[in-house]
């Protein structure tokens, strides 16, 4: 089976290192999704967040309908939807319909969510989001399965016991991008013994998502790439553990700084070659599908078109 | 007076059909292609597929929606999103009421509509929303979530300073409810019905089948504007009925030789 890369995953944020407007940031990301097609990608992931100073991308189904409308051949995900702050019933009816139209291109990625501000937003007890998936979930594959063509649905995983719930319905993982080898193989191992104690069939591969950034001058980019990415690790830690209230700014700070530092080291960078030979690793164990983001915060266009133009060389060179 | 074709049910439709009459409905001169979901049998994605059709033409993309389904923020997020994707050509039709409520087991009292208007248009001016109503709690300040914002705002906005957006009124109070708000109110052709009267700078919209002659578009508008959504279904469809109605609605005393 060949290994398939996608690109992404895209927020679409103002961020205030460089704020653009909301209407040239979607013009990007459409000319973007034409380039991804020209350029040999499997498909374009978008990802989803609510009520941020950024703009986060609220909507991943009415992007992916304009996405599908811009191009003819590349597929669309959502990686990932927080489907428990969703109506379970409004999601499988929009994704039917934008499947069709879009001919059978799109693609669910779904997950928990984990900020309290965006559960809270529309009426979610947080503590609520593993009975709620648990509820959702089956309704939603069966719905999606019995579309024509099918609408595949992966399930964003960055525990064991999310791969648990994805295993008993047979559903492939979708995994986070912070998950280092060692994780990923226990992860899948949990998957797997829950999956043969369901009596269920799992799925030949799964999917990844991976911080990639493709490059011929390390240490040029490297120094362009660390503002945005302490921004975009900033503010997902910020959302997973937020300031304790008796907590100094300075205090919390550090405790960010040392998640930022630890996950950074999870980021793959190099020319073609040594990009291709990491991800083979991930294939190895079981991903078929990678999606890899070079879009942190908000990357100059010119830069971020030679880091896609890179990919799209791994993409070939994975597809020997 | 405005011209749109639509809303194509979305029902079965497919990518190649839905291009080919908005392409032909460019190409009749009308100013807008709508589609209109059907949640009652399973269809959705409303904004989606107007978003969708938004890369197709040029001209601007309608959705009539079915409203009051699902928490008004997902709505406001999906027409900001939509209205950004097509770089602020987005109209809107919600209808409330609808067989969709008992699928999707929504409330169906008027003070639910009323609620679900009341921040939908606030997530949409871009206020900084605290609401605490009969049903609705924006945010919920659920204890259990804290500590969250006292407020929250949608982000990102619309393109539009204000989208264009209609409520289809078949009842004195729905009517009473969009005029509230600042929404246009949208009716049916057909007994005698006139253009509903314009809220703000939006005209009176009316839903109207595809054979539709002129004389009756005018007559229901009387002195005013209105905005005209023609039921046509096939290109063919489209294609008459832009000939028969684009330039008699745009200026008085039409030449009805020309089209001889």
């Amino acid at each position: 089976m060949t290994l398939r890369l996608g690109l992404g995953v895209f927020g679409m944020q103002s961020v205030p290192q460089r704020p653009d407007h909301h209407v040239q940031l979607y013009r990007d990301l459409l000319d973007d999704a034409e380039l991804a097609e020209g350029l040999g990608f499997d498909s374009i992931w978008l990802s989803e967040h609510h009520f941020w100073f950024d703009g986060y991308c609220p909507a991943d189904i009415a992007v992916a309908g304009a996405i599908l409308g811009r191009t003819k051949r590349l597929g669309v995900g959502t990686a990932v939807m927080l489907l428990p702050m969703h109506s379970v019933q409004k999601v499988a009816d929009d994704a039917a319909t934008i499947s069709r139209l879009g001919e059978g291109r799109l693609t669910l990625g779904v997950a928990l969510g984990y900020r309290d501000a965006e559960f809270d937003g529309f009426g979610v007890r947080r503590r609520d989001r593993g009975k709620l998936m648990d509820s959702m979930l089956p309704s939603l594959a069966q719905s999606c399965n019995s579309c024509d063509p099918p609408i595949p649905v992966y399930v964003g995983v960055a525990t064991a016991i999310a791969a648990q719930r994805a295993a008993r319905l047979g559903l492939p993982l979708f995994a986070d991008s912070t998950m280092n080898v060692a994780e990923l193989r226990e992860m899948l191992d949990a998957y797997n013994a829950a999956a043969a104690e369901a009596g269920v069939r799992p799925p030949a591969t799964h999917a990844l998502q991976r911080d990639v950034f493709v490059t011929d001058d390390r240490e040029r980019d490297w120094e362009m790439l660390l503002p945005e990415l302490r921004y975009m690790r900033r503010q997902y830690g910020g959302w997973s553990f937020p300031q304790e209230p008796a907590e100094t700014v300075q205090a919390y700070l550090q405790r960010l700084e040392a998640d930022i530092e630890a996950k950074l080291k999870n980021l793959i960078m190099g020319d073609a070659a040594e990009v291709a030979a990491r991800l083979r690793e991930f294939e190895a164990l079981g991903f078929g599908l990678i999606v890899c983001r070079s879009q942190f915060g908000n990357l100059p266009r010119e830069n971020l078109h030679r880091a896609f133009e890179g990919l799209a060389a791994v993409c070939e060179e994975v597809s020997r | 007076m405005r011209l749109g074709l639509g809303p194509i049910p979305l029902q079965g439709a497919t990518r190649q059909a839905l291009e080919a009459l908005a392409a032909t409905a460019v190409a009749s001169s009308f100013d807008a292609v709508w589609v209109g979901e059907s949640r009652a049998d399973g269809v959705g994605g409303g904004l989606a597929s107007a978003a969708m059709l938004g890369q197709l033409v040029p001209i601007r993309v309608g959705a009539a929606i079915d409203a009051g389904l699902y928490h008004p923020l997902y709505l406001a997020e999906d027409i900001a999103i939509a209205d950004l994707t097509s770089q602020g050509r987005i109209e809107v039709l919600l209808r409330f009421g609808t067989p969709a409520s008992s699928r999707y087991e929504a409330p169906t009292e008027q003070s639910w509509f009323e609620e679900q208007l009341q921040v939908f248009a606030a997530a949409l001016s871009g206020a900084h929303i605290h609401w605490s109503g009969k049903h609705l709690r924006v945010p919920a300040r659920i204890e259990a979530n804290q500590p969250a914002p006292e407020r929250l705002a949608l982000n990102p906005r619309p393109a539009q300073p204000a989208v264009p957006i209609w409520v289809e009124s078949s009842e004195r109070w729905m009517d009473d409810l969009a005029r509230r708000f600042g929404f246009g109110v949208s009716g049916r052709l057909g007994g005698g019905v006139k253009v509903p009267p314009p809220t703000g700078r939006w005209p009176g919209m009316l839903l109207c089948p595809p054979d539709v002659e002129p004389k009756a578009l005018l007559d229901a508008a009387g002195d005013g504007a209105g905005y005209f959504l023609i039921g046509a279904q096939t290109p063919h469809e489209v294609v008459t009925a832009g000939r028969r109605l684009a330039g008699a609605l745009r200026m008085p005393d039409f030449p009805e030789w020309i089209n001889a």
